[in-house]
């Protein structure tokens, strides 16, 4: 459980540098590949509880350093309303809910259905991406509904949910390898 | 509840604690730090990609290359005819590019760097820059650099730099703002970017105009130096309508820079204030 528990955080290291080049699909609204949330959602569904939290925490994290934008605030004088981005840390959160999502089907999943859990993944990557929309939205201020947008994140979705097959088959071998077991022993 | 668990429940409530409780500055710092460090391997896969896709159009363009010897060769001999009139005006184009040159200088003091990627991010509009600390970027300076493109045209502001890249903000994005002036007019407002998918033109708001505001499709705006964030007449952009609300008048603005076909811009070196 250790071995894979610390695999998992090291693909999760891996992921963030392989998100960096991954670019959108132009051809098709601006997908883009979120391989970073789709292992912590594809490996909360493989481990207890407790490490699935720190699988959320460094997930978050790292998402939020690569994501929020932050820049100097001018002069309060003339910038009085300057806008609110989004709090560093609220990834963390979002990550931790999906996760539990992922939990709730864990049984199902260990049963060796893991195609319920694919799909689970790819909903809750469409919900996280919506959340995240609705808040920027709301924070940031001047919320208007964006047909464009909702293209592009279940798009997003349906081109990540595609890739977890290929995850999980990374995991199952992982756990092969650390002597961790993922399915009910038969 | 099992004790393993229970303990990571304890640390991840501290960790939630304490990553809300970050101040600006450390959050700050923090992105620095994952920026710095993951620089280096994207400057080399920029580099990388450059070269695929090099590759890639060379590959293509073999194909074409036969059919398009055949075209070349004709329009070798119009071009044969305009070519005189061409050098003239290339003599005179290098004259204004000299002067131009020496304007920027005088006012300016600028770094070129390339465009390596395009929004790499899910929501932000930043692009990435072959230029970081190694060129002098401060890693942690009181202010934004400026950048802009190579018509003048305002694009946006460094917010993170690592050793030969830096992301810079750009002015479409929500989160930014810039205080600008309208040309010939007393009016000044803020500058803010709009939320646009793919396909979409950018746009920029103007707001906190004056709702006497007399504005008239085609009016630059620029920059008017306050706020400390950016130097004053740089070009923003040019009205395209303008709305009057029940507070404030807000104009429509066609951003000054093609932000589609963005291939190489300049950063502003000097303080705001300088």
């Amino acid at each position: 459980m250790f071995l894979y528990s610390i695999s998992l955080i090291g693909l999760l290291l891996l992921s963030c540098i392989v998100q960096q080049f991954l670019p959108p699909v132009s051809s098709w609204y601006d997908a883009r590949i979120l391989i970073l949330p789709l292992i912590v959602l594809c490996g909360s569904v493989t481990v207890s509880t407790g490490i699935m939290l720190i699988l959320a925490y460094l997930g978050g994290f790292l998402w939020d350093a690569q994501q929020i934008l932050s820049v100097t605030q001018g002069d309060p004088f003339v910038y009085q309303n300057s806008p609110d981005s989004l709090k560093f840390g609220y990834s963390v959160v979002l990550y931790t809910l999906m996760g539990f999502l992922m939990q709730g089907i864990r049984p199902i999943f260990r049963e060796g259905k893991w195609y319920l859990s694919a799909i689970l993944a790819g909903i809750a990557i469409f919900l996280y991406l919506f959340v995240e929309y609705l808040l920027r939205g709301f924070v940031v201020g001047g919320f208007h509904k964006n047909d464009g947008m909702i293209q592009q994140i279940w798009a997003s979705s349906v081109l990540t949910m595609l890739l977890s097959p290929l995850v999980f088959w990374i995991l199952f071998r992982f756990a092969d390898l650390c002597g961790h077991t993922i399915r009910y022993k038969k | 509840m099992k004790p393993l668990n229970f303990l990571a429940l304890i640390l991840f409530v501290a960790g939630l604690v304490w990553v809300f409780t970050l101040s600006e500055k450390s959050v700050r710092h923090i992105q620095r730090s994952y920026y710095s460090a993951i620089s280096p391997l994207i400057s080399k896969g920029s580099e990388t990609e450059a070269f695929a896709n090099k590759f890639l159009e060379e590959v293509e363009h073999s194909a074409d290359l036969e059919k398009r010897v055949e075209q070349v060769i004709e329009e070798r001999d119009r071009f044969k005819l305009i070519a005189g009139r061409v050098r003239e005006l290339e003599a005179e184009n290098n004259q204004l590019r000299n002067a131009l040159d020496f304007k920027k200088k005088t006012q300016f003091d600028v770094v070129a760097a390339r465009v390596i990627r395009k929004q790499p991010q899910m929501w932000g509009k930043t692009i990435e820059i072959d230029r970081g600390t190694d060129d002098g970027f401060e890693a942690d300076p009181e202010f934004d650099l400026c950048v802009l493109a190579s018509n003048g045209g305002l694009v946006g502001r460094l917010q993170l730099s690592g050793e030969q890249i830096s992301s810079v903000l750009l002015i479409t994005d929500e989160i930014s703002q810039v205080s600008a002036e309208v040309e010939g007019t007393s009016e000044v407002g803020i500058i803010v970017g709009r939320q646009t998918t793919f396909g979409q033109t950018p746009r920029l708001r103007l707001r906190y105009l004056s709702k006497t505001a007399i504005l008239q499709k085609g009016m630059k705006v620029y920059t008017d130096g306050r706020g400390k964030l950016f130097p004053p007449n740089i070009p923003i952009g040019t009205i395209e309508d303008f709305e009057v609300g029940p507070v404030y008048g807000e104009a429509e603005i066609k951003p000054a820079v093609d932000f589609t076909n963005l291939k190489n811009v300049f950063v502003i070196t000097d303080s705001p204030g300088d």
